[in-house]
């Protein structure tokens, strides 16, 4: 009898278990993420933290993520941005890889090679750093299109970029 | 759907219980707002809400599945909805929205006088409408030693004027704006008393004041805005000096940072206008018997081309000049501070006399053709007489080249310039030839004595455009130079570009562009390549020099560029700095992309528009190529493998 309780009790344990870990299988445990910049004295992989909000999952993380690189640091704050107006039209995730859809505001980064490469590199170190997420690279669409590069620019895009495209 | 939020949130009611919005003077029309326990919930797709973000300057991010729905404000602060979370975001600060934002026919419903609220509108009752009223929502203060800094922040955009200003006392108007700020603010610093904030007019049209107090013998001084949504002015006792600018006294709203312009050069500028007389005023005779142009270049022994005839057509805007060649030449173009301009064709001979033509144009005064330098290697000299800065533009064409003077005040003009017309022989060498045939590029460097420069951007792409400057030009300018010295130095030199042309076709995408410049490179068996381009930014900030590198290979040799371009140029040393760009990544030999100044910087614009400076750029890559590779009779020959001696 105290064997069938014992048993009884063991399985509500595992069944609870199995029901934590299912639920939590995708969930990311920190609170909050780290969005990369690069500063107009050329110095890059400047970190800032930015809180979640309630949703914690890949997904949501990955898109979260990519909208705030893309927003970048608050007004005031020294650093290289995307163009006015560019925003996340859409995050995908393939396997590690992230394609991030962005709006074709980007194009007005073609206009200097540091403006262009640091943007990428801020996007880029930001997407492969996310707490709980599996990203090793990224790939880039603009309006929806795969493209070479951006029109008149320099900065190659049509091959998934990681930390070691710099 | 009506139950559930019974059971877990407040119900969804009728749109007909909501009043109608008023923003900017007329009313939003929301197409399908929803009354969920008295907060209106509004689709992100709304024609009404997105007109109503466009003209705040903010933007939404969301996608089918997704959970998050963002808004980004045109102060770069991220306000995030959760779907089915009544908790939101704004910037770093939490709070809780009156209902959860949910889905509804596939579309995300947010809050929206949340929303508008998060964007510094106020909605305000008034009869039985609401204004939305955009509000001057903060006033920081920071101290900078004896400096006051103050920043008001509101709704974008920001729109004001000065209304009164004595040496210490200083008042602003922002027009259309509410302010929930206090009326007054003691602050007492060394410069600044207090500041008084009060609002005038009507709801929908209201007028915020704010008067600053400056203390005693106190300055004052606008500082550049961070964002569309701030000013920033900053106070001083008088002894400290303020880098800043007058507050305007016309309305004038916060400078909203725009990508560079990129847009191709108006087509007015290659293309004559319409002709006011067809008759050329003056045409020398051709002479006979002289070599066709176009042919190939026999040998590095070619004699000079013949300068055949000068037509000049004069037109309502100004001047076209039409300039035939029997054959290739280089040309460089110099403007003087007297209002000559003047282009001298090299290894070419005038087959008439002198001439001179008044031609008492509004944009030109006369011109003059000579043979300036007679002789094996003669010169002939094309001068205008302008009548102020006019512009001039000189393109080569297929038998020739074709001036045109404009009717057109520039500001900001290039002094010089170079360009060639066909392929010159001993500058330029002809597709390598790669022996038996072989469908393979040869191995890079197999043509060991052979540098590749390619000027960036050209023909349909202009590149950066700021200042008056235009980086297709300078590229090419700089390359020019470097190739005059390159070839001096011993050197074989082949240009991707020798003047204003796409490398591959007009409009091409990017990748037929710059893989064509690599393919030059690649399949000439290079022993380098240099791509020459000028920086630009959103603004006029940052400054100075950078060699961009990619492959292992190319390290070393970015770095011997970049230590010459240093010392020779007094620009600020940005470094040498690995990059995912096309060009050096795709070039098989060492390659580097030099972005020899910003042209968005006032004192890098003003480098530009300096022809000794154009030439220490090239010096520098020069001395550069010599640090890394030696002089080309140090290098082993290979002519076995490329058929180039």
């Amino acid at each position: 009898m105290g064997r069938s309780i014992a048993l009884a009790a063991l399985f509500v344990v595992a069944i609870a278990a199995g029901w934590w870990v299912y639920t939590h299988r995708t969930t990311s445990a920190a609170d909050h993420i780290t969005v990369y910049y690069t500063k107009l004295d050329g110095s890059t992989e400047v970190p800032w933290t930015v809180s979640l909000g309630p949703a914690r999952d890949p997904q949501s993380v990955a898109f979260y993520a990519a909208t705030q690189a893309i927003a970048g640091p608050p007004a005031g704050t020294d650093a290289v941005r995307f163009p006015p107006g560019t925003h996340v039209l859409g995050v995908t995730i393939n396997g590690s890889t992230a394609d991030v859809d962005i709006s074709k505001e980007v194009e007005g980064l073609a206009g200097g090679s540091f403006a262009e490469g640091a943007a990428f590199k801020s996007l880029v170190w930001t997407m492969t750093g996310l707490p709980g997420v599996h990203i090793t690279s990224v790939t880039i669409r603009v309006d929806g299109a795969r493209i070479p590069t951006l029109p008149g620019g320099h900065f190659e895009l049509d091959e998934p970029l990681t930390r070691s495209s710099w | 759907m009506i139950a559930l939020s019974a059971v877990f949130g407040p119900v969804r009611g009728a749109a007909a219980d909501l009043p109608s919005f008023w923003f900017a003077g007329t009313r939003l029309i929301l197409a399908h707002p929803v009354d969920v326990g008295g907060e209106v919930a509004v689709s992100i797709h709304d024609p009404g809400l997105i007109g109503f973000l466009n003209r705040l300057g903010a933007t939404t991010a969301w996608q089918p599945g997704e959970r998050y729905v963002i808004i980004t404000t045109a102060d770069r602060r991220t306000i995030a909805f959760t779907i089915g979370d009544a908790r939101y975001r704004v910037g770093p600060s939490s709070a809780r929205a009156p209902f959860a934002p949910y889905i509804e026919g596939g579309d995300p419903y947010i809050p929206f006088t949340t929303l508008a609220r998060a964007l510094f509108v106020e909605p305000i009752s008034d009869g039985p409408d609401v204004v939305l009223q955009p509000q001057l929502a903060a006033l920081d203060v920071r101290q900078d030693g004896p400096r006051t800094i103050v920043t008001l922040r509101g709704a974008t955009p920001l729109r004001f004027k000065k209304v009164a200003e004595t040496s210490e006392r200083v008042t602003l108007a922002f027009a259309g704006v509410g302010s929930p700020l206090p009326a007054t603010r003691q602050l007492l610093t060394a410069s600044l008393s207090a500041v008084e904030i009060s609002s005038s007019g009507t709801t929908r049209n209201p007028t915020t004041t704010v008067t600053f107090d400056g203390a005693a013998l106190s300055i004052h001084a606008m500082y550049p805005s961070n964002a569309p949504n701030e000013v920033t002015i900053a106070f001083a006792p008088q002894s400290i000096s303020l880098a800043g600018t007058p507050i305007p006294a016309e309305w004038s709203g916060t400078a909203v940072q725009q990508p560079i312009a990129r847009a191709p050069l108006p087509s007015t500028a290659v293309t004559p206008a319409p002709l006011v007389s067809a008759a050329p005023l003056f045409t020398p005779a051709p002479l006979p018997g002289q070599p066709g142009f176009g042919a190939p270049a026999p040998s590095a022994t070619q004699g000079p081309a013949t300068m055949t005839a000068v037509d000049v057509v004069p037109n309502d805007e100004g001047a076209i000049v039409r300039v035939s060649l029997t054959g290739p030449a280089l040309y460089d173009w110099h403007r003087l501070a007297d209002n000559r301009w003047y282009v001298d064709f090299h290894n070419v001979s005038l087959s008439s006399a002198p001439i001179e033509q008044r031609l008492d144009l509004p944009a030109v005064q006369s011109v003059r053709v000579r043979q300036l330098v007679p002789g094996p290697v003669p010169v002939v000299r094309i001068a205008f007489t302008l009548n102020g800065d006019r512009a001039v533009r000189i393109e080569p064409s297929d038998d020739g080249a074709t001036i045109t003077v404009q009717n057109v005040i520039e500001t900001a003009l290039a002094v010089s310039g170079s360009g060639q017309i066909g392929t010159v022989v001993g500058a330029v060498p002809s597709p390598q030839p790669w022996k038996f045939g072989s469908p393979a590029p040869p191995p890079p460097g197999s043509n060991p004595r052979l540098i590749v420069i390619d000027p960036g951007h050209g023909g349909s792409d202009t590149g950066a455009m700021h200042n008056g400057l235009v980086e297709k030009y300078l590229t090419l300018d700089i390359a020019n130079r470097l190739r005059a010295i390159l070839v001096s130095r011993g050197w074989l030199v082949k240009m991707t570009r020798d003047r204003d042309v796409d490398v591959v076709a007009p409009n091409d995408d990017a990748r037929t562009e710059l893989q064509g410049r690599c393919d030059i490179a690649n399949n000439a068996g290079a022993r380098l390549f240099v791509s020459i381009h000028i920086n630009s930014f959103t603004s006029p900030v940052l400054s100075g020099t950078t060699t961009y590198y990619y492959k292992p290979n190319d390290v070393k040799f970015a770095a011997a560029v970049q230590r010459r371009l240093i010392s020779l140029l007094g620009t600020k040393d940005d470094g040498v700095r690995r990059e995912n760009f096309y060009v050096v990544r795709h070039t098989t030999m060492p390659a580097v992309l030099v972005e020899a100044a910003f042209l968005s910087n006032p004192q890098d614009a003003a480098k530009l528009k300096n022809p000794a400076f154009l030439q220490n750029v090239a010096e520098g890559i020069a001395d550069g190529i010599a640090d890394y590779a030696g002089s080309p009779t140090s290098v082993p020959s290979q002519s076995s493998m490329s058929g180039e001696e």
